[in-house]
This record gives structure tokens, C-alpha cells and sequence, in this order.
């Protein structure tokens, strides 16, 4: 899989990238769900909304499909919101749980009132929407629960937000715009600049600058002898060589030698030399 | 404007080598975000560029190419043919990875695609051909360096050079310079010696163009030869045999594409009538005179022999095919519907 991934995965694969929120930090997009697995492993808990049949009109009758909503969660500060389509109930629901997978958000909780124990309860008044579905998060006290219809209950229990006070407005019974607008409004929680925030921040450096030369050089995962004029090279070799080294997408890298020159390189399995 | 050595400000060469590509001609349109760039509109309502800022904004654009460590992390993309030249041999001069022609949509974006790239940066041509890879950086974090005329759209687009992104010499010569500088900044170059690639090297060359010219080379090279032949005697085989391997080129190099070309008219002007040409060439004239008088109107394109009962059998094949397509999808959808489980809430369609 790492291999002809993104830098991102890559990054990962070789503990370059130690947690999600170096991710988020420079707004990296992730896009395999593998990434997210290695940083929550079992924590990660998911949570099938609703199955909705959607229906196209064919000139043989309907065509039928299955909708899945997937709501994935920590229960700890970090949500996703997967929607899947699929002929099957069971394919939806498994695109809709990596589709959650890649769209995994951080939450930003905060305190109603003193600052004390750990934070509870969302930062301050946001809202997100959806639609027509507009859904408002308000500060709550501790111990007031998450006070909120089912289905953005849910989605702030996976949240990892304790008490919440919300209030909706709209067609919620859409049940796709309501937890679209939940999940917006959740994700605005970090677009919000307090106070706190108002300090310089020191700019680091990106993982794909700070790692630029790791990334530069691609593996060579496997080794084919087919004839005598194939030959394998490592990595030191291609960065040596004149030619600019060869990035990102390469599954398996084969290089054919003639008289010690590079004169041809394949991404694929089997490779005839004419 | 902001403090820079002055060993990056533009010389005179400079400056006359950017008016006389004609890179301070702007468009007659003008977009707002461009109007810090023009210094005027002319009466005929071209705007003029302020070419000391397309300087500026080269050097800027330079410095910034040069903070990249791994040249190959930046991709130059030119959709236009007056920029492929130019980004190709932009590309081979300072290391990075040109796209020339088309873009392939989900190059940044999937990492299934074979051209599958994550530059850290991109060189465009024009913003609004280039459209798709502008909005496609715009997904993965790529920081854009755009050639941007009077009146390219400057969104997504985070660096601007300003000029004339139309005529296929200042679109090179923006290419040439910005190669020439990143190599000086990178110390690959001397600032004091005149680069020794020429400028023209990055203009745009029409395929004819460019055959002609391949045309006249061999013509110098063949001349000598010719004189040298034709005087002996004794040599008339030889001379023949010249003759026939530089046919090509010499002097029958304008005949072959004058022929081509009187053939083409020539023929065309038999065969235009008849589209679909048949090979025997009697028979179309005396079809296209009857004007369709002993073949349906239906038979357009179709056989010129043939007779009209194909038709009617055509569609009766048509109306077969469907009806057996109807039934297999019934049994499918009936089928489907029986095997999901009851957690569908009743939805009342069945």
C-alpha cells in the first residue's frame, strides 16, 4: 500500500508523522484510510445511522441502491462522517466507514464556565449547516449531558463532547443534511479563534519539507531477475544519478541496465525489453 | 516595494529584451486583481504592464523556486502550445518535471493515475487554461506561480508574473528568464557572463516551421556535394545516385510539398462532392449528378450499391434486441428486492 501512496501515507509508514495532528496542522489531506487505523487503532468506534434505499427510474422499473450514513468515532476529541452508496447494504456500509475513516476531524472542547478538571463541552457557540438543517452547539455546565435529537447525539458522543446544550432548525429530517450540518458545526470548532489563540504562533516546517529527501528516494520493494539484462539498483544510485529522482506513485521499480547506463525504468510487473 | 539587493534589479538588457518580446502588452480586458500590474490602458484599449514589476515578481517567483530543496518537486504546466517549448526546456535547464499538452485531471488529486505527482510547487502558463491544475492544487496544499496577463483570473493563483502570456516570444522569454535566474540563484550560473542558452531556444516553433528549417539544413549540406558531381563525366552514375538519396532535400525540398499540396487541391475538388469516397472514381461523379434519383433518401451515407431493404431489416433487429434487454432486467430487480433484510423500514414499495 505505502509504496505508491502519497507522501502523506508515506510519511506515516516510516514514523516520520508521529500523530493525527501533525496532519492537521499543516491541513495535509489523507487519503488513505490505513493512516488513520495506525494513529486510533481499536479506539476508533463506528456507528451505522441509517441505511436509506435510494431509487433511479429505469425503463425496466426502479433501480435500487443503499444509502449508508457512518458516523466513526474516539469518544475522545476526533470524529468522522462517512456516506457510501453502494448496490449492497454491506458494500455501502464499508466505503461509508473508510469514507468516515478519511474525513476524520479534530474536536475542539472547551469550558463553559471555570477551568477546572478536563475540558467538557464545546468552546463556544457554533454552528454549522447543511441544506436547510442549521445546527447550533452551545456551551453547556458539567453535567447537563449532550441535550440534542438522536442523531447529533451520536455524533457528539463519538465526539468525545460531554455536555452540550443545541438547538436545530430546518428540515432535520433529512437525516443527511442534519448529521452533514452537526459534523460542520463540530468542525468549526477549531476555525474559531478565542482569546488563547490570539498569541504569535511559531511556523514550523512542513512534514513534506522537513522530509523532502527521505521522500525524494522511492523504494525498491521487489526484486526481478527475468534475464541477464536486468539488474536491480538501490536507492543511493537513482539520487546520484544526473536525472531528477523519480517521486511518489511507484509500486514496483524495476531499472534496466545496459553497459552501466539507466536507460529505462518500468512502474509495472513484468517488463520485456522489446 | 520590498527590499531586495540590488544586484536583483533588472538591467537595461533586461528590460529591453522583456519590451521588445512584447511582454508588456497586456489584453484589452482587465482584471481587478491585475490593476496594481498595469501602468495604462491605450486608446485602443490594450493595456500596457509595468514591466519593471514583471521583473520584480520574476525575481520573487525565482527566490521562491529556489527555497524548494528538491528541484523535481516543482511541476511546470503549459496546456497552450506557445508554452510547451518553453516548459520543456525550462524543465530540462533547472531539474523540475514539465506537463506539456494535456493535463490529466486527478494528477495531484488520485494516487492511482499514472502521472500521479506531489510537487511542493507549480509554474503555469495561463490561469485560465491551466484552469485544471490550478484547481487541483488547490485540493493537496501546491502553492501556484502564475504567468497571469491583464485578463487571467487570479484565483488559487498565489504568485502572479505579469505579461503577456499571448505571443508565443514573450511567453519564452518569461520562461527563459525565470530559468536563467533560479540557475543564478542556485550559483549553478555566473551572474556576470551572459547565459549561454539562447532565448530562442524557448520560443515556440511551428511544426512547418520547424520542417522547413530541418528543409534548409540539408539543402547547406547537400549543395557542395552537388557542384562537385555534376562536372564529371565519368561520374554520371554517381551523380545519379546522389541525386536520388538527397531527392528529399536540395532543391526538389520545395517540390515534394508543392505537389502535395496540388494533389490535395486537385483532389479535393473531385472528391469534396462524394465525402464517403469509393475508390473507382467514374462512378461517384455519375451519382452525385443523379443527385439521389435511384437510391432512397434514406441511404445517405450508406451503400452506394446497395439496395433498400437493408433498412428495414435493420430495424426490426433494433426492436428484438430491446425487448430481450427489458426481460433480463425484470428478473434482476425482482430478485434484489426479495433478498434485503427487513431492517428497510417500510417504505411501501414492493
Amino acid at each position: 500500500m505505502a509504496d505508491s501512496a502519497p507522501a502523506d501515507s508515506r510519511g506515516v509508514k516510516e514514523n516520520k508523522i508521529r500523530t493525527i495532528e501533525e496532519i492537521y496542522l499543516f491541513s495535509l489531506p489523507i487519503k488513505e484510510y490505513q493512516i488513520v487505523d495506525r494513529f486510533f487503532g481499536t479506539a476508533l468506534k463506528d456507528e451505522v445511522m441509517k441505511i436509506m434505499p435510494v431509487q433511479k427510474q429505469t425503463r425496466a422499473g426502479q433501480r435500487t441502491r443503499f444509502k449508508a450514513f457512518v458516523v466513526i468515532g474516539d469518544s475522545n476529541g476526533h470524529v468522522g462522517l462517512g456516506v457510501k452508496c453502494s448496490k449492497e447494504v454491506a458494500t455501502a456500509i464499508r466505503g461509508a466507514i473508510i469514507l468516515a475513516k478519511l474525513s476524520v476531524i479534530p474536536v475542539r472542547r472547551g469550558y463553559w464556565g471555570s477551568s477546572l478538571g478536563e475540558p467538557h463541552t464545546v468552546p463556544g457557540k457554533v454552528t454549522g449547516r447543511c441544506g436547510s438543517v442549521i445546527c447550533r452547539l452551545v456551551p453547556a455546565p458539567r453535567g447537563t449531558g449532550i441535550v440534542a435529537a438522536p442523531t447529533p447525539k451520536k455524533l457528539l458522543q463519538l465526539a468525545g463532547i460531554t455536555d452540550c446544550y443545541t438547538t436545530s432548525r430546518g428540515s432535520t429530517r433529512t437525516l443527511g443534511n442534519f448529521v452533514k450540518a452537526t459534523f460542520a458545526a463540530i468542525g468549526n470548532t477549531y476555525g474559531f479563534l478565542t482569546p488563547d489563540l490570539w498569541k504569535n504562533t511559531e511556523f514550523k516546517q512542513s512534514p513534506y519539507q522537513e522530509f523532502s529527501d527521505i521522500l525524494a528516494v522511492c523504494k525498491i520493494d521487489m526484486v526481478y531477475v527475468l534475464s541477464s539484462k536486468y539488474l536491480i539498483i538501490n536507492s543511493n544510485f537513482l539520487r546520484s544519478n544526473r536525472r531528477p529522482p523519480i517521486r511518489g506513485g511507484v509500486k514496483h521499480l524495476i531499472l534496466i541496465i545496459h553497459e552501466g547506463r539507466w536507460f529505462k525504468r518500468s512502474n509495472n510487473h513484468c517488463v520485456s525489453l522489446k | 516595494m520590498s527590499k531586495v539587493p540590488s544586484i536583483l534589479n533588472a538591467t537595461e538588457e533586461d528590460i529591453q529584451l522583456l519590451l521588445s518580446a512584447t511582454c508588456h502588452i497586456g489584453a484589452k480586458n482587465l482584471n481587478v486583481q491585475m490593476l496594481p500590474y498595469v501602468h495604462k490602458r491605450r486608446p485602443d484599449g490594450v493595456h500596457i504592464i509595468n514591466v519593471g514589476k514583471t521583473w520584480e515578481k520574476l525575481t520573487f517567483a525565482a527566490r521562491i523556486i529556489c527555497a524548494i530543496e528538491n528541484p523535481a518537486d516543482v511541476v511546470v504546466i503549459s496546456a497552450r502550445p506557445y508554452g510547451q517549448r518553453a516548459v520543456l526546456k525550462y524543465a530540462s535547464y533547472t531539474g523540475a518535471l514539465p506537463i506539456a499538452g494535456r493535463f490529466t485531471p486527478g494528477t495531484f488529486t488520485n494516487y492511482i493515475t499514472r502521472s500521479f505527482k506531489e510537487p511542493r510547487l507549480i509554474i503555469v502558463t495561463d490561469p485560465k487554461s491551466d484552469q485544471q491544475a490550478i484547481n487541483e492544487a488547490s485540493y493537496v496544499n501546491i502553492p501556484v506561480i502564475a504567468l497571469a496577463d491583464t485578463d487571467s483570473p487570479l484565483k488559487f493563483v498565489d504568485v502572479s508574473i505579469p505579461t503577456n502570456n499571448k505571443a508565443k516570444h514573450s511567453i519564452g522569454l518569461i520562461y527563459w528568464m525565470l530559468a536563467r535566474e533560479v540557475l543564478r540563484l542556485r550559483a549553478t550560473i555566473p551572474r556576470e557572463i551572459p547565459w549561454s542558452v539562447m532565448v530562442d531556444m524557448f520560443f515556440y516553433r511551428d511544426p512547418e516551421e520547424a520542417e522547413k528549417d530541418a528543409e534548409t539544413a540539408v539543402t547547406t549540406t547537400a549543395a557542395p556535394e552537388k557542384g562537385f558531381s555534376s562536372f564529371e563525366p565519368g561520374n554520371w552514375d554517381e551523380g545519379a545516385t546522389d541525386w536520388g538519396a538527397e531527392g528529399p532535400g536540395a532543391v526538389s525540398g520545395i517540390n515534394p510539398a508543392l505537389a502535395a499540396t496540388a494533389k490535395d487541391v486537385g483532389g479535393s475538388s473531385w472528391d469534396t462532392p462524394m465525402e464517403p469516397a469509393p475508390p473507382a472514381p467514374p462512378a461517384p461523379v455519375e451519382e452525385t449528378g443523379g443527385g439521389g434519383s435511384w437510391e432512397t433518401p434514406a441511404d445517405d451515407a450508406g451503400g452506394w450499391g446497395d439496395t433498400t431493404t437493408t433498412t428495414t431489416t435493420a430495424f426490426n433487429d433494433g426492436l428484438e434486441t430491446t425487448t430481450t434487454f427489458e426481460t433480463t432486467i425484470r428478473t434482476t430487480t425482482g430478485g434484489s428486492w426479495a433478498d434485503e433484510p427487513a431492517e428497510n423500514p417500510s417504505s411501501g414499495w414492493d
